[in-house]
Formats: structure tokens, sequence, C-alpha cells
């Protein structure tokens, strides 16, 4: 076969999500890749200027369609920041909660996405299973399963109900046993080393140079979690390990996620003991009524109390569960933000895509891109 | 790293092109410099301060003139910094920071198509998120959304 | 039951039918109608309709066990809701399949886009035609049926490349070359692992193979050849973690990208039907067919259909065991499929003649003891 030019997407099963990855082969060589972004282009930075500070929460939730609370608290965090409001401890300890719950249902619809690429059936709807639980959990407080619209400028909506506690240590008690059947069912496989190991290798330098970072760079040996290395909520608070890995290749990305999740379990173990013993509230009092009320007033008028901010810019920087995520809020002393940036972690691990996928095999494809973990929600916007 | 170390370290390499460093919350700095110090200062930074990762390249229009805003990391000093020009807005470009880092380069993509800034010697800049032959420019301020009152919301409820 | 054979029971269904439309006929029609040759012609439609309602039935069956079982598998219950526990749920798809339109892309190659499903479908269903289910269910003695079957078998991958070139889709072609590459890689040890069967029972008649294994199964003493068999089985109906052909992660859905409708139920049901003979071949050819151990109480096996209802069975667990594997395990890459293919199956597939051999010459085995019925 002479060389051609396909198409992998924007329908196709391996994107998980709405992008074209245009992909030259020779035969089963993989030549040259180029995505093709932008099908999920909706805006949302722009959105977000035309919309009041608690109003771009409901789009953060559309940012990531697998990740809805980290965004939030990414957002939250830069706007807080813009605007000069500190959140109580409770509310604080609550966001970590949401984001490692997140974290965790992230990485297990990773894990049910990516073993479906390398033709595993069955922990697919495992990992969903384990997942459900988790938004379970989410429904019980938030009141949702995707679109959570939690947190808000100066602290989160509502407390915890009744019996939270256990019913989230009931399933961090599930999960970790689970874990090990997922390390089974795939490290325990011969084949799986033959399609995983020294597959899509990013190295170190690599990963740095093209702007790579969380699991993938992780997977590289780097040890930068930005929650160890600049903790911002509280988690200098609570104890974890970071996950590294070495081999920067598919099966390292496995371990680190892997390991990631049994860190979440053990920051989750220490963040809902600490909620059970500190009550308190969960919205900081300098916040204005109309703007950190449980229900955010409906219609225009919660916006002609002109109050006026001081001017700032806002950066937050989290460790999503994709990598390192970025949001920079400029405040002109509106109601609405000047100007929103993200910078999605996603974005960045797709633009190397040429470096980790030439030379590799067209079935090589969808394992690697799987081990990215692609949410086209983030990445465009 | 300080506000001031980083003036100290920077202003010799730039001389004019260097507007001055002011502080920023939760990074080493914000440095403002003239786009004809650009690529100097990406390689100062780069190689001389050690910020080896490029988070995000992004474009703010504030109507009279664009600024362009670059946040960079670096592992060894664990901090952020941004780098941040102003354009005028009828003649915006600036030099592609993507030969010094690669991960620029989407990011340099998105900002031209969304602020309308151009980056000289970018080596592809293409459309990225919206449609090839797209003309418009959505986050600068002139591309209006529709305002709120033109809608004619008509509710079951009422 | 052994009197009662397929043919005989067409026959005998032909023969009441016309003479009882006879006996209300006048004269000349009704002997006419009565004759012989005519008789006969219609016992052999029967037996064809016979069995193709069968392979039909028994495909969809296939369809549903294996639905339930990866059900099971993943910790959900498969179909559930049309008919008792979803046994009509595929009946249901196939009706949708059969009212879809067929789209036929505009590059396409009508000749072979239409012949290659229908070409695919059709010696699927020659090769049930071959096989003997039990005693009494077979289509007469064929002295060379292996053969035979194994060479209708081996159509496959021309017509999957035929129709996969002629749909104009790069992932078609892509998922017709691998599989014409797989099926081919692995129809050398496939062969060899039967000729080893062969050896030991010294005839290329299924039925006659089936009674040679009176005695003891040949699962046993041809074990390395069942490895070879089962595996090359798994590359023939190219279930996973040997379904590169149809890759869906990477290839959409291989060489049947392009189909839909009652075309894409072809392929579907062709598949199941080479699956369905690839199960069926392993019980006639290593589990003992329709026969079960002396051992087992007379009760169990002198009841009216014994040896279908035991074949069946054991086919749907060897099935099963196809599940079980497409279940649990991933999906190899096709460099290493066809490594493992040249590399290991071959020789191994030589090992298991040369054993069958050694256990010809010998005539004894330490484990199995000495078998005075062995020898061609």
């Amino acid at each position: 076969m002479s060389e051609m030019w396909i198409n992998m997407g924007p329908q196709h099963p391996m994107t998980h999500g709405l992008w074209n990855l245009r992909v030259r082969i020779d035969g089963e060589t993989v030549l040259d890749v180029d995505p093709e972004m932008g099908y999920l282009h909706r805006g949302i930075e722009k959105i977000s200027e035309d919309r009041h500070y608690n109003e771009v929460i409901t789009l953060m939730d559309r940012t990531c369609y697998v990740a809805g609370l980290a965004w939030e608290h990414l957002y939250i965090i830069a706007a807080e920041k813009a605007l000069r409001i500190q959140p109580p401890e409770r509310a604080d300890y609550l966001r970590m909660m949401c984001e490692e719950f997140q974290r965790i249902g992230s990485h297990l619809m990773w894990y049910a996405a990516f073993v479906q690429d390398i033709g595993l059936m069955s922990p697919f709807l495992y990992g969903m299973r384990d997942r459900d639980l988790v938004l379970d959990l989410f429904q019980s407080y938030t009141g949702a399963r995707m679109t959570y619209e939690y947190m808000r400028v100066g602290g989160v909506r509502n407390d915890l109900p009744p019996g939270f506690t256990d019913q989230a240590r009931k399933v961090l008690d599930w999960l970790v046993p689970r874990f090990k059947e997922y390390d089974q069912l795939c490290l325990g496989s011969d084949i799986f080393h033959k399609r995983c190991d020294h597959l899509g290798v990013l190295s170190a330098s690599d990963c740095i140079r093209h702007g790579v970072t969380g699991p993938m760079l992780r997977s590289a040996g780097v040890k930068r979690d930005l929650r160890k290395n600049r903790p911002y909520s509280l988690y200098k608070e609570v104890d974890f390990d970071v996950a590294v890995a070495d081999g920067a290749d598919v099966t390292a990305r496995y371990l680190v996620r892997m390991e990631e999740m049994r860190q979440s379990v053990r920051i989750l173990r220490q963040v809902v003991d600490w909620l059970d013993a500190h009550p308190g509230p969960v919205m900081a009092e300098t916040v204005p009524r109309w703007m950190g009320a449980p229900y955010a007033p409906v219609g225009r008028e919660g916006y002609l109390l002109k109050r006026q901010y001081p001017k700032g810019v806002g950066f937050s920087s989290i460790e999503e569960p994709h990598g390192e995520a970025q949001a920079y809020v400029v405040n002109e002393g509106g109601e609405h933000p000047y100007r929103v940036k993200f910078r999605s972690p996603v974005f960045a691990n797709l633009s190397a895509a040429r470096t980790y996928l030439v030379g590799y095999h067209v079935a090589d494809i969808p394992p690697i891109m799987g081990s990215v973990d692609v949410c086209v929600g983030e990445c465009d916007r | 790293m300080q506000p001031a170390d980083l003036e100290r370290a920077l202003a010799p390499k730039l001389g004019a092109g260097l507007i001055g460093v002011e502080p920023f919350e939760g990074m080493a700095g914000r440095v403002r410099f003239h786009r004809e110090a650009a690529l100097d200062l990406f390689r100062t930074v780069r190689e001389d301060l050690g910020f080896a990762h490029l988070s995000m390249v992004g474009g703010i229009d504030w109507v009279t003139h664009r600024e362009v805003f670059y946040v960079v990391w670096s592992d060894d000093a664990n901090q952020y910094l941004v780098l941040s020009t102003d354009l005028p807005a009828e003649d915006a470009h600036v030099e592609s920071a993507s030969g010094v880092w690669p991960s620029a380069n989407w990011h340099e993509r998105e900002t031209w198509e969304m602020v309308d800034v151009t980056f000289d010697h970018h080596p592809d800049l293409r459309h990225l998120l919206v449609p090839d032959g797209y003309v418009f420019h959505p986050l600068l301020r002139s591309f209006k959304l529709h305002e709120p009152e033109e809608l004619e919301v008509k509710s079951r409820h009422v | 039951m052994s009197n009662v054979t397929l043919y005989s029971v067409s026959y005998l269904l032909s023969d009441t039918v016309l003479r009882a439309i006879g006996s209300v006929l006048p004269r000349p029609l009704s002997a006419w109608i009565t004759n012989a040759d005519l008789i006969t012609g219609i016992a052999v439609l029967v037996f064809g309709a016979l069995l193709l309602a069968a392979s039909m039935l028994n495909t969809i069956v296939l369809i549903w066990w294996e639905r339930k079982l990866l059900g099971r598998f993943m910790d959900r219950r498969g179909a559930m809701h049309v008919g008792y526990a979803g046994l009509l749920q595929n009946f249901a798809d196939g009706f949708k399949l059969f009212r879809k339109t067929t789209v036929q892309p505009r590059d396409a190659d009508s000749l072979g886009f239409y012949t290659g499903p229908t070409a695919y479908m059709v010696t699927s269903m020659i090769l049930f035609g071959i096989l003997p289910i039990s005693s009494g269910w077979n289509s007469g003695v064929l002295p060379l049926s292996l053969l035979l079957a194994l060479a209708v078998f081996s159509f496959a991958p021309l017509f999957i490349f035929v129709s996969a070139w002629s749909s104009n889709n790069k992932y078609s072609l892509m998922g017709g070359m691998r599989s014409a590459a797989q099926m081919i890689a692995y129809e050398v040890p496939l062969l060899l692992a039967v000729v080893a069967v062969v050896i030991v029972a010294g005839s290329f008649d299924l039925t006659t193979i089936v009674y040679e294994q009176q005695n003891y199964w040949f699962w046993g003493p041809l074990v390395v050849a069942l490895v070879v068999f089962f595996a090359g089985m798994l590359a023939e109906m190219e279930r996973i973690p040997f379904d590169l052909p149809e890759a869906e992660a990477e290839l959409v859905e291989g060489w049947n990208t392009e189909y839909g409708g009652m075309l894409f139920a072809f392929f579907m049901l062709a598949d199941y039907l080479r699956a369905l003979v690839g199960s069926i071949l392993v019980v006639l050819l290593f589990l003992g067919g329709w026969t079960l151990p002396t051992w087992v109480p007379a009760a169990l096996t002198s009841f009216p259909l014994a040896g279908i209802v035991w074949f069946m069975v054991k086919t749907y667990i060897v099935f099963g065991v196809f599940v079980w594997i497409r279940a649990s395990l991933p999906r190899v890459r096709t460099d290493q499929l066809l490594r493992v293919g040249w590399n290991r199956m071959i020789p191994l597939s030589l090992l298991s003649v040369f054993l069958a051999a050694l256990l010809v010459t010998v005539k004894c085995l330490p484990v199995f003891g000495c078998v005075p019925s062995l020898g061609v």
C-alpha cells in the first residue's frame, strides 16, 4: 500500500470525543499526524465575559464533562483571588473532597475508555460501574451527576447531607480492592504488556518542551504534582505521595493513574475524617448574600446591585485529573469578569501528538491516545 | 525569586526592551516588556532563568491596545512567571515563542484566531478551534454576543 | 434412535404430505404427485430447509448465549426485556436490521459490495450442512467431510477481502488486508492440528472420527493439537484477542464498516455461524462429538435426541470458553499476531503431528494406558 491520509475522527471510536486525528500512514506505520481540534469549541471564554462571576461556574461543568468539579475549583480559586475573597476552612476541605472524588471518577472513566481501546471488554463495565458509585455520592450532595454547580465564589453552595461521610467511607472501602482487580486484569495479562510496554514514549525533556503535564509528565519520572509542589486549597494539610513511574510509556501512564486513585482514596479518608470532626460555615461572610446565596438569583435583578470590587487579576493552577490546569481571571471592577483564560492540560498534551505517535502502528494509536486521556470538552473549551 | 531579582537579572540583557517587573499574587512576578525585545526575553527566561515550561499564551483585548501574556514555570525555582506585552490594536504582532518553547505553537494559533494577534515566524499559523476561513476574532470586545434583552423569552410557566 | 436420521424425517414428512394431497386429488394427478422421484426431490428440499432453519435458529440462540454470558462476565445481565430472559431480543434486532435501508457508498463497486456478504453467508451455511450433529443428523456419509468442511471454511478471507475492497473505504481495506493475512497465517497451524487428529483417528470422515473417540476423547492425548486448533479457530472466527480485522478501536468496524441493514446482518449471522462451526469442530475432533463416556449412566444417553442434546451442550460450553476469552483478554496487534502465528503456532502444530504419529506407532501412552483400538 502506498502512503495515504486517513481521518480518525470526528466520529471515530478512538477519539473519545469530537476531534479529528489526521494520520498519514504507510501500510500500518504512522508517518505523520495532525490533530484537528475545534469540533467542540463553545466559546466558553467569550461567554464568560458576559456572565456574572457565579454564572461562569455553570460553564465550568461543561468545560470538562468528566471533571466538572475540578474545573469549578480551578475557576473559583482564580475568581476569589481576583475578587479578594477568602473562603472558610470547611469550604476548602469540601472543595478538596470534590476534587479528589472527581479525580477518582475521571480516572475510572479513563480506565474504562482505555481498556476498551486495547480491546478489553469487561473492565470497561467494571470501571463504569465503580464510577457510578462516585457519581451517586456527587448526586447526594450536589444534586447532579455531571453538571454540579456546587462551588460558589466565597465557599460552596451547601453543606453535606447527614450520613454522607459514612456513605463516602463505604465507597472508598469498596474501591480499594477494585483497584487491585483492575491491575490483575491489565498488568496480569501478557497481551497487555505486549501492547503497552515501550509504546507512545514521551521522555521527560519532550514533555517539558511541549508543555505536557499531569500523569503523562509523572510517567516520565518527573515528580511534579501541583498539590505537592505548590499546594493550593489546603493540600498541605493532608498526607499523600506523588505517583510517579519510569518508562514514559503507556504502561507507566497506567501505573501513575492507578496509583493516583489510591492516593486520592488516602487523601479522601483524611478529608472525610476532618469534615466529620469540624462542622462550620461553608460560605464566607464577606460575600454579599446575592452572590453566594444557596440559590443564585434568577433573572437580571440580582445584578443590578452594582457592587464594585477592587480591580485585580487572579491566577490559579490546580492539578486537574488530566494535568495542570490554569485559569487567568481579569477583574476590571464590573460584575462580569473582563477576560477569562483557561489553560487546558489536554490541549497541551494533544499538541505534542506528533512526538508520541509517529513511528508506531495504526493499531497503537488507540492505546496511546487512550493513555493521554483526551477530554475534548476542556481542550476546545 | 522576587520581582526585584528578576528585574536585576533581566535588565542587562534587555535594556530598554524591559518596562518593569510587577508583583503578582502567586507568582514570581509579572514581566512587562516591549515587543521588540520579545525573543531576547524568551531566550533569557528560558535558558538563563530556567523557566523551561510554557503553560499558556493568552491575549486580552483592552480595546485601545491588546495584551499578550505568557505563563511560564520553572521546576527548580518552583515558581510561575507571567510575561506580558502590549501591542497596538491596529498592528498587533509579536515574535512567536514557539522557537523557544515548542508548546507555544498551539497556544499562539489559538490566540491568533481569537484576539487577532499575529505571531511572526510561527511555523504553522492556521486556525485551530474555529473553522478555516472564519473571518471573525471572537474574543475581541467588538465581537458582541447577543444582548440578553434582545432575546424574547417566552416562559411556559407564566 | 439411530435409525431416525434427518433425511428419513424429511422423507417421511414429504411422503406423508404428498400422499395426503394425493388422496384428495383426482386420479391422474394423484398418481403424479405421489411418484417416488417427486417425493425424494421434495424430501431433499425439506432436508435443506430444516438444515437452514436449524442453523439460523442455532446462530440466533448462540448470539443470545454470548450476550448473556458476556453480560455476566461484565457484572450485568445482558438482554432482559424481549421474551423470557431476552431470548427474543435477537429476533427483534434481526427485524430491525431487516427493515433498514441498505446504504451503498457512492463509489463502491456494486458487484463486490453485494456478492461479498452473500457469498460469505452462503459458504458459512454450507458448512452447517456438512457437519454431523448426531448419528442421525447428518447429510450422509462423506468420506472426506472434514476436508470439505475446512476447505469451505477457508473461503472466507476471499469474500471478506472482496467486500472490504469494494466498499471503497480505507478502514475497510485495511481490515480486509488484515483479515486475509490473519486467516492465511492461521490456516496452516489449523490444518496441521487437524492432521494430528486424522492420524490418530485414521479417517477424514467426521462421523468416523467421532466413533474413534468411543474409548477416550482426543483432547487428552492430543492436547497440543487442541491448543493450536483452538487458537487457530479464534483467529479464523476473528474474535478477541484476534479480532484485529474489525478492531473497533482503530478501524471503526474493520471490513464491514460500510455495511448496514441486511448486509450487515449477513455478516453478523455468518460470523456467528462460523463461530458455531468452530465450536462444533472442536467438539467433533476433540470432545467426542455426540457420544458420552461409558461411565455415564445409561439414562442420560438413551432418551430421544440425546445425541443432539449432548452435542449442543458441548458446543455451547466450548463457545462459552470463546466468550470467556473474549471477556477477559485484550486485543493483540497485527504484527504480534502474525509473529505468533508463524513462529509459535506452526512449530507447535508440527509438534502435535509428531506426537500423534508417535501415539499411533507406540499405541501406548503412560497416562491413558494402552488402547487396543488405535491404529490405522
